[in-house]
């Protein structure tokens, strides 16, 4: 038994210097940028729907294959990026809009565009149509028609918000893994260790 | 290399889940009491291995240590590379879940045709012979991998030799870079802890 023992001993060290090994390795290499994964999101501006496309990495997808599908799953349109991952399209139809992009060798990625992101393009027939009489009697007085109004108002707004709008698509999308779900991981894998030892430890009573 | 969901057809998907149910079988069977710990440990670096990205050309590829797991873990390389791919795909959001058995396929099935083929070199006498041996391994299990990735492509109608040429055009530095870890490993193994290569030989 004693002998048994210090076999075990010897095993859990030697792995001890393998684990170390690997942590050598893990920070010999500066920048454990993270990788293998495909990010795509999308946000619109005026008529139009941008979309960029990254790896994981922060490197760019280039000539990715972008296609764009209905609600019913339809294909209404598909691209390529450009070599800073940006692809944009004119808005084919105002519904939830699914954007998957396919960088090869197996990596897919896919954004959802809902509608009502859609909505700063709408036409006015869907926006106002309760106090249309009231705007344009105000409006004909200063003399500017209602539409030139609304089109100026949307024009600033959307400069305003799209790098927000950006920036909000962009958080949506990345969820990179983190220190805690590293430790985490590792934490699972050694807590399954426990439990297969412990069924092995009693079959061998 | 792994391929997220949504890309393979179910065929392809149902092949590889049964592969990898056998590969993972066998492995557990053959794994004892003394292994289990080992196989842990290399389950955790395979998982965090992933997250080393080696930047180069136009796509992104990270180390994967396959080989290595191949040489000191033999066929319970399997079950290791199956948790850790779960994990990655539950965590990270790498692969996805109903990929799972493609992915532990193309990556344990090169590890241990590698440990099959290089184990014997790489515990060899001649230190340029297992250094050789250990290179070769390390090296041909990430090239094994991308040959196997192609493949399982080529099912969803992307031609084979570009689809192949690509993965292993991006490749050919972390093959480099996992054929220079295996060697450094190996040697490192055998001074500090030689039973553990040489456990997996004797089963």
């Amino acid at each position: 038994m004693r002998g048994k023992e210090s076999t075990h001993k010897n095993v859990y060290s030697g792995n001890m210097g393998v684990a170390m090994l690997v942590l050598l390795i893990i920070t010999f290499f500066p920048a454990p940028a993270l990788a293998h994964r495909v990010y795509v999101y999308a946000w619109v501006e005026g008529n139009k729907v941008y979309t960029e496309s990254y790896f994981s990495s922060g490197d760019r997808v280039q000539k990715g294959l972008i296609q764009v599908f209905g609600p019913e799953g339809n294909k209404l349109l598909e691209g390529r990026t450009n070599e800073k991952g940006e692809f944009s399209f004119d808005i084919p139809q105002r519904t939830d809009l699914r954007i998957v992009l396919n960088a090869a060798m197996g990596h897919k990625g896919e954004y959802l565009l809902k509608a009502d992101e859609l909505g700063g393009a709408f036409s006015p027939k869907t926006v106002a149509k309760g106090p249309k009489q009231a705007t344009k009697a105000a409006a004909s007085q200063v003399g500017v028609s209602e539409e030139k109004i609304r089109a100026i108002v949307e024009q600033a707004l959307d400069s305003r918000l799209q790098p927000i709008a950006r920036s909000i698509a962009k958080m949506r999308e990345e969820k990179g893994p983190g220190f805690t779900e590293v430790v985490g991981g590792i934490g699972y894998i050694i807590g399954l260790m426990g439990i297969v030892l412990y069924f092995k430890s009693r079959k061998r009573d | 290399m792994h391929i997220s969901e949504g890309v393979l057809s179910a065929q392809v998907l149902i092949a590889g889940g049964a592969i990898a149910a056998a590969g993972t079988a066998i492995g557990i069977k053959k794994m004892d009491y003394d292994k289990v710990p080992e196989v842990a440990v290399f389950a955790s670096a395979f998982f965090v291995a992933s997250l080393i990205h080696v930047p180069i050309g136009p796509s992104s590829v990270h180390l994967i240590l396959n080989g290595l797991m191949g040489l000191v873990l033999g066929w319970t390389a399997f079950p290791a590379i199956l948790i850790a791919l779960l994990l990655q795909a539950v965590l990270f959001q790498f692969g996805g879940l109903t990929t799972l058995g493609v992915n532990t396929v193309t990556m344990a099935v090169p590890a241990i045709v590698c440990y099959l083929l290089f184990h014997r070199l790489a515990l060899s006498k001649k230190q340029w012979l297992s250094i050789t041996g250990s290179f070769a391994c390390g090296a041909g299990a990430v090239f094994m991998g991308a040959v196997l990735v192609a493949t399982a492509l080529v099912t969803t109608g992307e031609a084979f030799a570009p689809a192949a040429k690509l993965i292993l055009l991006a490749h050919l530095p972390v093959m480099a870079i996992e054929g220079i870890i295996t060697v450094l490993c190996v040697k490192f193994l055998r001074r500090v802890k030689p039973e553990i290569l040489e456990a997996t030989y004797a089963r």
